[in-house]
């Protein structure tokens, strides 16, 4: 069974590289400018980007790739006035939720009589669910899903264990889990990091009694999906947790710095935390591990997914930049990106993969992923407003604050977010 | 015949003028162009008279900026002038290598990269671990939440700028000391003068220009503050502003509207208002610095 994927693997790789070496003969010295996030252009995420770079050109004669690494905003920044100016990158990542702006600007080529084109083995190795996200229309896909992730749980045994909690079993309700939050609290530590201070933690708590469809936007009307029941009960949820947490962001390093020097209990956040807290337990014997956010009832998982694309930018090099969009986000590749980073991914053949699988981080993210709630979505629909998340954080620290009651606060948002839509 | 005579004159400002209808007018004008249009940078604009000026003026944002603003300039800008003339003071009372030293030393936050200087600030404020905390906790006070308590934030924001902006300020005063004839102490020290009536009635008033020189310019950069709240904050295209907006400016909104929500038309009428609003107060600033003259 396995010799059977692998083959099919194999043949599906050979046939990429086929249609590549055709595309070649109209590739000739062709530079492809290919923007990634910096992370990606370090150490040896780079030396992996690198490693797919030779062996993409090896195959197409006359092409040469150039990877840059940019911050977020660089990115966007950069693709945004490259469109403008008729300058963009190649091929480039970007975050899920940017893509209706890269849209708007006419940064992202509309690939899918391409993505058609390729061979069926290759289309279906990607997550359906993910793929969909790129696809506003049937007939429309402006992006190749790459990596991604779903928020995950991870847990300071120490602290739990100094606060007389059972490690053994994760909590598999918010009630448990609030239960322990309070225990910790009692013990003299800090339970858990301020989530109403960043959007994506706000949307990690909402998912644990809402879900994508009572999330996101409504872009026929332009009015927000945010439930009012579902916002009022999660506003009474961070008015609880106010009492536990460090006042600091998911995304501090004071909060890392509290979870590894054991004075903070839970930290709700996605992979990219994992190598501080593995060096951590190298480094400073940091217990900790990583589950499922638990949701209002057991089986549910709080958390949201979203993942990083790869766009294609329209122009001369469109049909080349694909080729190598296709060639970088294909299932041999990926296999290989996990497991050097033991980051989950979009194409989910590569997720399958035994060797891959068996990689606790990603088994966990997999599964986190399919029960987490989209970010932004629709996405590649129309571009959200800048008032739009800030509206969401502000509401939630004032009612934090005490200055709304959780009902008041959620009736005040929805009614902001609307307004906010409309403009 | 007078452009023959004075060709050489406009050949010789020529350079710089075509740089600045380049650089300076252009994007004035354009700016002001789009401000009237909806425009996403990329497609065709669209006229839409005053619509995006309306939007900004009644927008939440907006209103949250320039109350930031106005407080922020209210406490920035003449505490960093206090500071920086004593900082000058004291390094003008010092010579030789102390006086350097002092100088290279107030001056080092001015040449450090922004984001540099964030990084180092956000770890001294940091709840519980940071510098300031640990400092703080040494006297039994509890640990602050310096850059998520709405309560602190804008203090945070200004002992920042003002550590940065503080060494520039202090060499352009410096400077100004150096101006300042020793006569004048001498008469006053015989007279019998203090030091603090010295200060008062010989620098101070000998530092008049040089003082509006560093709070025009003072006041003109603290308008346009952008990079030390938005790093602070964490900001990003999407989110900004940190909690509750106690670090949203308007700089960083224009921003936001430009490259998050894709509304160049928008982000151009809100730089349009920023702009009349410094030009606005440079006039007044230096009107009354004219009157006053006149007086």
């Amino acid at each position: 069974m396995r010799t059977n994927t692998t083959l099919r693997a194999a043949i599906a790789g050979a046939t990429l590289l086929a249609a590549g070496g055709a595309g070649a003969a109209f590739a000739q010295d062709v530079t492809l400018e290919y923007w990634v996030y910096s992370d990606f252009a370090q150490g040896d995420a780079l030396a992996m980007q690198q490693e797919f770079i030779k062996e993409f050109t090896d195959a197409h004669p006359g092409v040469k790739v150039n990877i840059t690494g940019k911050g977020d905003d660089d990115l966007t920044a950069g693709q945004v006035a490259g469109a403008a100016s008729g300058n963009l990158p190649d091929v480039f990542m970007n975050a899920q939720h940017i893509g209706a702006q890269l849209v708007e600007v006419g940064a992202l080529a509309n690939i899918y009589d391409k993505f058609m084109a390729l061979p069926e083995d290759v289309r279906n190795q990607f997550d359906k669910d993910a793929l969909a996200t790129c696809m506003p229309k049937p007939d429309e896909l402006y992006c190749l899903p790459y990596t991604g992730f779903g928020s995950l749980l991870f847990r300071n045994l120490t602290v739990l264990e100094k606060a007389g909690i059972d490690t053994t079993t994760p909590p598999t309700t918010w009630d448990e889990w609030f239960a322990q939050m309070q225990k910790v609290k009692e013990a003299g530590m800090f339970a858990i990091p301020d989530e109403t201070l960043v959007f994506n933690s706000i949307g990690e708590i909402y998912a644990t009694s809402g879900n994508s469809q009572t999330w996101g936007f409504n872009w026929d009307n332009h009015t927000t999906r945010i439930d009012e029941a579902t916002m009022t009960k999660v506003l009474q949820k961070f008015v609880d947790m106010a009492p536990l947490n460090t006042g600091t962001s998911r995304n501090d390093q004071a909060t890392k710095d509290l979870f590894i020097s054991n004075q903070l209990a839970f930290h709700t956040i996605g992979p990219w935390v994992n190598p501080t807290y593995e060096e951590a337990a190298k480094s400073s014997g940091l217990k900790y591990d990583f589950v499922l956010i638990p949701g209002d009832t057991a089986g549910k998982t709080g958390g949201v997914r979203s993942y990083e694309i790869v766009g294609v930018a329209p122009g001369p090099n469109e049909e080349v930049a694909f080729e190598f969009a296709s060639f970088i986000t294909e299932k041999t590749q990926m296999a290989r990106w996990a497991k050097l980073l033991s980051r989950y991914n979009a194409n989910a053949a590569a997720m399958a993969d035994p060797e891959v699988s068996a990689l606790p981080l990603i088994r966990v993210s997999v599964e986190a992923a399919h029960g987490a709630m989209d970010l932004a979505a629709p996405y590649f629909v129309d571009t959200m407003p800048s008032c739009y998340n800030s509206t969401v954080i502000d509401y939630a620290s004032a009612t934090t604050d005490g200055e709304y009651t959780p009902a008041e606060g959620a009736k005040e948002m929805i009614a902001e977010l609307n307004g906010c839509l409309a403009q | 015949m007078s452009f023959r005579r004075y060709l050489p004159h406009y050949l010789m400002i020529a350079p710089f003028m075509i740089l600045f209808a380049a650089f300076f007018l252009y994007p004035i004008l354009s700016g002001l162009f789009y401000s009237f249009h909806d425009w996403n940078g990329v497609k065709a604009p669209e006229f839409v008279g005053l619509g995006n000026y309306d939007r900004i003026l009644v927008s939440r944002e907006f209103l949250r900026a320039m109350g930031n603003l106005f407080f922020y300039i209210a406490i920035t800008v003449p505490l960093g002038i206090f500071v920086a003339l004593g900082l000058a003071l004291l390094v003008d009372s010092f010579t030789g290598r102390w006086a350097n030293f002092f100088r290279n030393a107030f001056f080092m936050p001015v040449v450090l990269p922004a984001f540099l200087a964030a990084t180092i600030w956000r770890w001294i404020y940091a709840p519980n671990f940071g510098l300031l905390n640990m400092i703080l906790g040494w006297f039994g006070v509890p640990s602050v939440n310096f850059l998520n308590d709405t309560g602190s934030m804008i203090y945070a924001l200004v002992a920042v700028d003002i550590w940065v902006s503080a060494g520039f300020n202090m060499v352009i005063i410096l400077a100004g000391l150096k101006n300042i004839p020793t006569e004048l102490y001498e008469a006053a020290r015989l007279d019998g003068a203090s030091k603090m009536q010295q200060i008062t009635h010989i620098t101070i008033p000998m530092l008049g220009p040089v003082l509006f020189f560093v709070f025009t310019y003072g006041l003109i950069s603290a308008m346009q503050v952008f990079d030390k709240p938005w790093l602070l904050t964490g900001s990003s295209f999407t989110s900004y502003g940190g909690r509750r907006n106690a670090l949203l400016f308007p700089v960083m909104d224009m921003m936001g509207r430009a490259f998050g929500g894709v509304k160049f038309g928008e982000a151009a009428a809100y730089g349009f208002l920023l702009t009349v609003a410094i030009v606005f107060v440079t006039a007044l600033m230096f009107a009354l610095r004219a009157w006053s003259e006149r007086k």
